[in-house]
């Protein structure tokens, strides 16, 4: 059997998480369940619940997948690791200077 | 290169009409992970679905789907499966669709051993209709038609499961969406009656009044509520029970056996009455 479709999204040029606002309902849970604090809230009026998600520090992504996987609306995506150098955890611990 | 889930999808009928941080959505996208897996093509795969937030699984799902009446996606699932064996049929049905008005239909699909899907979105709450008691509401717990907390008794529908005749029986929640998507994986490949018991969120209309009204605090509380398999195969049946009465349960693939399917029994039937030659 073949599924003649393209299964793949294209990421943008250097980017490890992108965001499509139109489906995102700001429910929060990406930025709860990121180990490493890549996404924050912004206020947006425009939006429900008043806020959207943003990609605040791509450079501590550690390409994990949780907010991907996570994600009830279809709205957040990341990189494969073949288009992204994702850090590793203890670069990202000195990169913001606990380790 | 994300995964993409349009091909298994409505996309005109996109963003989805669920609650901010419904884990519908979580257990949509750890299925069609699951039928990518398997390499399902989408025109194999039948979704039954009932009334309830679930019930839009099959609007939103771009197979073969069947809105159907409360409470009866086994009885049209089992018609499905017997006219097209070949097919993959799919139920998706909350814990009122199919413990409450549908639990009659439930039972018998597990007794025939039929080769459906049962996937159980289990809430804890009638969601849709706005936070009436539900067979699965833990006991003490707020809703509209039990003001003063819950006086039901906790129940686990993996035993109702196991005691009716499910061969395959898993429970996960959607906080562990790759978790979910392994036990989708193996429950789709068994021949036989799979059911899976899904703790999802419904932060909206449970846990609104429970003091959990964010969806990471009733993540949480589902996560805090589950137990792995081996730890709960550990514990003696006065502790299970005990366990099991303060909504405690155990997670992972929780029984697994082979058994004659009801499909290829009915194909003998056909034969010793003469027919398909």
């Amino acid at each position: 059997m073949s599924l003649n479709v393209d299964f793949k999204l294209k990421a943008p040029e250097n980017t490890p998480v992108w965001v499509d606002e139109s489906k995102c309902k700001s429910c929060d849970i990406c930025v709860d369940v990121c180990p490493t604090g890549v996404l924050t809230m912004r206020l947006d009026p425009h939006n429900i619940l008043g806020q959207m998600v943003q990609v605040a520090h791509p450079e501590y992504c550690i390409g994990c997948r949780e907010c991907e996987l996570q994600c009830p609306d279809f709205a957040i995506f990341v990189a494969e690791r073949d288009e992204y150098k994702f850090k590793k955890l203890n670069e990202v611990k000195k990169l913001k200077g606990e380790a | 290169m994300a995964f993409n889930y349009d091909y298994y999808l409505r996309t005109d009928k996109m963003p989805t009409l669920w609650c901010w941080g419904c884990g519908d959505g979580v257990i949509l996208k750890a299925m069609i992970r699951a039928f990518a897996k398997l390499g399902w093509d989408k025109n194999d795969i039948c979704v039954v679905s009932g009334i309830g937030c679930s019930g839009r699984f099959s609007s939103y799902l771009d197979c073969n789907t069947v809105h159907t009446t409360h409470g009866r996606t086994v009885a049209y699932a089992t018609g499905i499966k017997l006219a097209h064996p070949e097919k993959h049929v799919v139920v998706v049905a909350g814990d009122g669709d199919g413990l409450a008005i549908g639990g009659n239909h439930t039972i018998h699909g597990c007794r025939r051993n039929i080769d459906l899907n049962f996937v159980l979105v289990n809430n804890f709450i009638y969601g849709l209709t706005n936070s009436q008691v539900s067979p699965t509401t833990p006991q003490g717990y707020w809703a509209v038609t039990q003001q003063y907390g819950n006086i039901d008794p906790t129940f686990d529908p993996a035993e109702l499961a196991k005691g009716a005749g499910a061969t395959f029986i898993g429970r996960e929640s959607v906080a562990e969406a790759q978790k979910l998507e392994r036990l989708f994986v193996k429950g789709f490949e068994h021949k036989g009656f799979s059911f899976f018991d899904i703790h999802s969120n419904c932060h909206v209309n449970f846990g609104r009044k429970n003091k959990l009204g964010t969806a990471k605090a009733n993540l949480d509380w589902i996560e805090g509520n589950l137990m792995a398999k081996a730890k709960w195969d550990k514990m003696s049946s006065e502790e299970q029970h005990e366990a099991r009465k303060s909504g405690k349960f155990p997670r992972g693939i929780l029984w697994h056996v082979e058994e004659p399917e009801y499909c290829d029994l009915y194909d003998t039937v056909i034969e010793k009455a003469g027919g398909k030659k």
